[in-house]
C-alpha cells in the first residue's frame, strides 16, 4: 500500500492556500485593470476595447485638482510628520528621559484606536473652534495620524544603532554636531526614508479621516473617487484606478531601488 | 564631589534635551489628538440641533445609544469584526507559514506580493470588488456563460459581500505579523517534537501554534479594531438595511439633520469597547507570558 | 611623553560600584594591561580615560594636565573598540581619514598620511572597500590605523582581539607589539584573557570588584601573587590552607589538615612576617611540582608528599595529574621529558610521590574574606577538571 507522506501533504496544503490567497488578492485588481479598457458606461460585462476613458481622465479638471490636492497634502504631511518623527525618536533615545511614558502613550494610542474616531474627534474640534474646514484642516489631520508611524519607524531604526560608533567618532575628535551630521544622520537615513514613504502612502490612501475634516470644495483623490462611485458615474474611475495602481507599483519598485542603493552605500 | 554634581547635571541636560526634542510632537498630539476627545466627551452630553449642537446638558444621546435602536448596529459591527478576524487567521496562517518556510531569496519576493495590495489605494480595491461581484459584474457573467447558474447571483450589497471585502482588505495586516513570528520560529523544534513521537498535526497544535500566539494576537488587534469602526467597506458594498457602527456615526455627523451628541456618544462607546478589549488582551498576554517563564 | 596618573578614581552606576578608588601611574611608552573577569571594572576604567564616562570621584592626569573634565573629542587619547566600530557608511580610506578631516587637515597632507598609515597596517591595497567587505582581522588593522593617525599620546585597546579566532589572535598579538614598538606611545590594554595580557604587557594590573588587586610585571604577578585572587586568576594553582606551626630564620612550616583527620607539613620561604598559630594559604603552581613513582632522595629544602593518582589528563605538551592527598586534590603538570622520567607511564590509582622546592611554595598574606572563596575556587576548579579528565579517559 502506498502511504502518502504527511509532510508533503502539509507542504502542499500551504502552497495551495498561498496560491488561493494570491488569486484572491490579485483577481480584483487584474479585473479592474482590464475593465479600464472596457467600452461601457456602467458596471457590466465586456463591451469592447477602448482607451477613451484615459483621454477623458486627462481632460477632467476635477480629477486633476483632486490629484494636486492629494499630492500637496501628502507631501506636506510627510515632510512635517517625518521631522516630528526624527525629533521625537532622537528625544526618546535617552532611556532615562522622564517623559518617556507619556510620550510613548501618546504615540502608540492613536494606532490602536479605529481611524473613524480620530475623524470624528477632529471634526468636532474644528466645529467647536469654528475653523473652516478645507486644506488646512485636512493637513492637520494627516499630520496627526502620520506622526505615530514616523516616530515608530525611525525609533526602531535607532534602536539598532550601535552607539559605539558615536563614541568612536568622539574619540577621533568629532564634536557632537559633526557626529550628528557625519555619523548619526547618514545611518538614520534609511529609517527616515522608510518612515517618509509610509507617511506618504498613508496620506494618499486615507479616506475616512479626510472625509471628516475636509469641507466642500476640497477633494483629495479618495474623496473624489468615493463621491463618483456613490453618484454612479464610474467611467473614469476604472482608468484612474489603474493609474493609481501603476503609481503604487512604481513606489514599490522605487523603495526597493532606494533601499538597495542605500544598503549598498552603507 | 564636583564630579558627582557634574554627572547629575549631565543627566539633567540630557533630560531637558529629550523634552525639547519631543515637545513638538507632544504638543501636536495634545492639541489634535487628546483635546478633541475632550470635546467629544463634552458634545456627547449636549442636545442636538439640525446643523450644530445646543449647549444644553442632556443624557438623551446615551439613553438612545444604549437602547434597543442600536442593538442591531452594535451586534453587526461586532459580528463583522469577529468573523473578519477569524477568517483572516484561518486564511493568513498557512500563507504566512508558507512564506516563512520558503527559501530566503523567495521570501522577500513573496512578501512584496502580499504588500502590493496593501499599498494600493483602499477605495480602488473596494471598487474592484464592485466590478467583480456586481449583478452585471464579471463573476456573474462568467458563471452564467459557463452555465453554472441561470440567473445572476445577488452578492453585491449583502453582508456576505461586506465580510468578503473586509477579509480581502485586512488579510495582509494578519499575514505580516504572523510571518514575523513564524519566521523567527525555530523549526527544529518541530523535528524535536516529532522525534519525541508527536505526529505532524500534534506538533502543529502543541508547538507551532503556541509559539505563534504572539503573532496571532498582534494580527488580530490590527484586524479586529479597525473592523469595529469600519465605514467605507459597508458603505460601498453593503446595503442600507443593515447599518454598521461606522456608518451610523458618520451619518449622524454628515447627514442632515445632524446629531453630533449621538455621534459622540456612539464614538465613546466604541472607544470604551476597544479599551476594554485591549486591557483584556493585554492581561491575557501578560498571563501567558508569565506562565511561560514559570 | 608623559605619565598617566589615575588618582582615587571611582565610578558608580545606579548604586553599583564599577570602579572603586583606583590610583595608579602608567609610565610613558609602556604597554600596560588591565586584566580581570567580566564586570571587574576594567572597561569602565578605560572608558573614563577615554572620556566616555565621567568619574564620580578622582582625577585623571596626562603629565601635569588634568583631563578629567575634558570631553573625549578634545583628548589626545584614541581607542580601539571591542567591535572596532568602523563607520559602515564610509570606505576604509574615509574611516582612517576621519580624524584628520575633523581637524581640517589639508587634502594632500591628509591623503599622504592616510596612505602611510594604511601601509603600516598592510591595508593599502583595500582602501576603497567598505567595512562589511573585509575580515575581522582586517577590521582590526583599520581600527588601529584610524586611531594612530591622530598621533595620540595614549592608545586604549578594549579587548581588541576578543572577536578573532585563536590563530588570528596570536598573529595580531605580535602585530600589536610590533606597532607598539614602531610608534612608541603608551598602550593601555584591557582584556580578560590572562595569556594575552601576560605575553604582551610590560606591566599588568589584576582587577576584581572595581579594585586593582595587584599591579606589576607579568612574571612578578605570576610568581609572587599578593592574593588568592591573583594567584588563582593568573595561571593555574593549588591553594592549600594550613596553620603556622614553626618559624625559623628563612623558613616557615605549615601544618595542613588533609580533610580526613590527619595532616601533613609544608615548608615555605616567606616574604612577610607570619604569626605563629595563624591560618594561612599558600599557592603552589602545578608545574613546580615533580611527580614520581619512587621516593625521591631526601633533601633539606624539598617538600615531599605521598598521594594517589585520581585522574590523568593528557594535554599534548604536558600531562596533568590530579593527585589525591587525604581529601585534598593536587594538580600537577608534568612535561614529557624522558631524560628525567625514564619510567613506565604512571597509572590511575597509583601511589606517587609529589615533591617541590621550598622556595616554590608561595605564602599569601590573605584578607579574611578571601578564605572562603579560595576554598570554593580550588575545590570547584579541581572537581571540574577531574570530570573532564574522566570524560577523556572514557573516549
Amino acid at each position: 500500500m502506498k502511504r502518502i507522506n504527511i509532510s508533503q501533504f502539509y507542504k502542499g496544503f500551504n502552497l495551495t492556500a498561498f496560491s488561493l490567497v494570491m488569486v484572491f488578492l490579485y483577481i480584483p485588481i487584474l479585473i479592474l485593470i482590464i475593465f479600464s479598457f472596457n467600452d461601457a458606461k456602467i458596471i457590466t460585462g465586456w463591451r469592447g476595447f477602448t482607451t477613451k476613458y484615459y483621454l477623458q481622465l486627462v481632460e477632467n479638471d476635477a480629477i486633476k485638482e483632486a490629484f494636486r490636492n492629494t499630492m500637496l497634502i501628502a507631501g506636506l504631511s510627510t515632510l512635517i510628520s517625518t521631522i516630528f518623527g526624527i525629533l521625537t525618536a532622537l528625544g526618546m533615545e535617552n532611556k532615562r528621559f522622564s517623559g518617556r511614558r507619556i510620550v510613548s502613550a501618546l504615540i502608540y494610542i492613536p494606532l490602536v484606536i479605529p481611524d473613524i474616531l480620530m475623524g470624528v474627534s477632529l471634526a468636532l474640534l474644528f466645529n467647536f473652534t469654528r475653523v473652516n474646514t478645507g486644506m488646512l484642516t485636512v493637513l492637520i489631520a494627516h499630520i496627526t495620524f502620520c506622526i505615530s508611524y514616523t516616530v515608530i519607524v525611525i525609533q526602531s531604526r535607532l534602536e539598532g544603532f550601535d552607539y559605539s560608533l558615536v563614541e568612536a567618532a568622539m574619540d577621533l575628535g568629532a564634536k557632537p554636531a559633526t557626529i550628528f551630521w557625519k555619523i548619526k544622520f547618514p545611518l538614520m537615513l534609511p529609517g527616515i526614508i522608510a518612515a517618509a514613504l509610509l507617511a506618504f502612502t498613508l496620506s494618499i490612501d486615507d479616506f475616512i479621516i479626510t472625509f471628516f475634516t475636509s469641507g466642500r470644495g476640497f477633494d483629495t483623490l479618495p474623496i473624489y473617487v468615493e463621491g463618483t462611485i456613490r453618484r454612479g458615474t464610474i467611467t473614469t474611475i476604472n482608468s484612474l484606478s489603474t493609474l493609481m495602481i501603476g503609481f503604487t507599483l512604481f513606489l514599490v519598485v522605487i523603495t526597493k531601488r532606494v533601499r538597495k542603493v542605500l544598503i549598498s552605500s552603507l | 564631589m564636583n564630579q558627582g554634581v557634574r554627572f547629575t547635571r549631565d543627566q539633567n541636560r540630557k533630560n531637558l534635551a529629550s523634552w525639547l526634542l519631543t515637545t513638538p510632537a507632544l504638543l501636536w498630539l495634545l492639541i489634535f489628538f487628546l483635546i478633541p476627545y475632550l470635546i467629544v466627551i463634552i458634545y456627547s452630553f449636549l442636545t442636538p440641533d439640525i446643523y450644530d449642537v445646543n449647549f444644553e446638558f442632556s443624557l438623551d444621546a446615551y439613553r438612545q445609544a444604549l437602547g434597543a435602536d442600536y442593538l442591531k448596529t452594535f451586534f453587526l459591527s461586532f459580528r463583522l469584526a469577529v468573523l473578519t478576524t477569524l477568517l483572516c487567521v484561518l486564511l493568513g496562517f498557512p500563507v504566512a507559514y508558507y512564506i516563512a518556510r520558503a527559501k530566503d531569496k523567495l521570501k522577500n519576493t513573496l512578501l512584496v506580493f502580499i504588500i502590493i495590495p496593501f499599498w494600493t489605494n483602499l477605495i480602488i480595491r473596494i471598487f474592484s470588488w464592485r466590478i467583480f461581484l456586481a449583478y452585471n459584474g464579471v463573476l456573474n457573467d462568467i458563471l452564467i456563460k459557463a452555465g453554472v447558474i441561470g440567473a445572476p447571483l445577488e452578492i453585491m450589497r449583502t453582508d456576505l459581500a461586506v465580510i468578503l471585502v473586509m477579509v480581502y482588505v485586512y488579510l495582509p495586516y494578519m499575514i505580516l505579523p504572523l510571518y514575523s513570528v513564524l519566521e523567527k520560529l525555530d523549526f527544529t523544534l518541530l523535528q524535536a517534537a516529532m522525534d519525541l513521537g508527536a505526529n505532524e498535526l500534534k506538533a502543529f497544535f502543541r508547538i507551532t501554534l503556541p509559539l505563534a500566539a504572539e503573532g496571532i494576537f498582534a494580527g488580530s488587534l490590527l484586524v479586529f479594531i479597525p473592523a469595529l469602526g469600519a465605514y467605507l467597506i459597508p458603505q460601498l458594498v453593503g446595503n442600507q438595511k443593515s447599518l454598521y457602527l461606522g456608518q451610523v456615526i458618520t451619518y449622524k455627523i454628515k447627514n442632515i439633520p445632524r446629531n453630533w451628541p449621538m455621534a459622540s456618544a456612539l464614538s465613546l462607546i466604541l472607544l470604551f469597547g476597544v479599551a476594554v478589549l485591549l486591557l483584556l488582551l493585554f492581561a491575557l498576554y501578560k498571563r501567558s507570558k508569565a506562565r511561560r517563564r514559570v | 611623553m608623559e605619565e598617566i596618573k589615575l588618582q582615587n578614581l571611582s565610578k558608580q552606576f545606579d548604586g553599583f560600584t564599577a570602579v572603586d578608588d583606583v590610583s595608579l601611574n602608567i609610565k610613558s611608552g609602556e604597554l600596560f594591561s588591565f586584566l580581570g573577569p567580566s564586570g571587574c571594572g576594567k572597561t569602565t576604567l578605560l572608558r573614563m580615560i577615554a572620556g566616555f564616562e565621567i568619574p564620580n570621584n578622582g582625577r585623571i592626569l596626562i603629565g601635569n594636565t588634568d583631563i578629567t573634565d575634558i570631553p573625549p573629542y578634545k583628548r589626545q587619547v584614541n581607542t580601539i573598540f571591542q567591535n572596532y566600530s568602523l563607520f559602515p557608511h564610509m570606505t576604509l580610506f574615509e574611516n582612517v581619514a576621519f580624524g584628520l578631516k575633523i581637524r581640517k587637515t589639508p587634502k594632500p597632507e591628509m591623503n599622504d598620511r592616510v596612505k602611510d598609515m594604511l601601509k603600516l597596517v598592510k591595508m593599502d591595497d583595500q582602501a576603497n572597500k567598505y567595512p562589511d567587505q573585509i575580515s575581522g582581522g582586517q577590521k582590526q588593522r583599520i581600527a588601529i590605523a584610524r586611531a594612530l593617525i591622530n598621533n595620540p599620546k595614549v592608545l586604549l585597546l578594549d579587548e581588541p582581539l576578543a572577536a578573532l579566532d585563536l590563530k588570528l589572535r596570536q598573529h595580531m598579538l605580535i602585530e600589536l607589539m610590533n606597532i607598539h614598538d614602531a610608534v612608541g606611545i603608551t598602550f593601555i590594554y584591557v582584556t580578560h584573557d590572562q595569556s594575552e595580557a601576560m605575553s604582551i604587557s610590560d606591566r599588568v594590573a589584576v582587577m576584581n570588584h572595581g579594585r586593582i588587586i595587584q599591579a606589576g610585571p607579568p612574571d612578578d604577578i605570576y610568581e609572587r601573587p599578593n592574593s588568592i585572587f591573583s594567584a588563582y586568576f593568573i595561571g593555574e594553582t593549588n591553594l592549600i590552607t594550613g596553620e603556622v606551626c614553626d618559624i625559623e630564620s628563612e623558613y616557615v612550616q605549615l601544618r595542613c589538615p588533609d580533610g580526613q583527620g590527619s595532616s601533613f607539613e609544608i615548608d615555605s620561604t616567606f616574604h612577610f612576617n607570619p604569626t605563629l598559630g595563624k591560618e594561612i594559604t599558600v599557592s603552589l603552581r602545578p608545574e613546580k611540582i615533580a611527580i614520581s613513582r619512587s621516593k625521591p632522595r631526601y633533601q633539606d629544602d624539598i617538600n615531599m608528599l605521598r598521594g594517589v593518582i585520581e585522574d590523568i589528563l593528557y594535554l599534548g605538551s604536558h600531562t596533568q595529574y590530579i593527585v589525591r592527598v587525604g581529601a585534598l586534590k593536587f594538580r600537577v603538570f608534568s612535561q614529557h621529558k624522558r631524560v628525567y622520567f625514564d619510567d613506565k607511564a604512571l597509572d590511575w590509582e597509583e601511589p606517587v610521590w609529589l615533591f617541590w622546592h621550598d622556595t616554590d611554595t608561595w605564602l599569601i598574606d590573605q584578607i579574611p574574606e578571601e578564605v572562603l572563596s579560595a576554598k570554593e575556587i580550588s575545590e570547584g576548579g579541581v572537581n571540574h577538571l577531574s570530570r573532564s579528565a574522566k570524560r577523556q579517559s572514557i573516549t
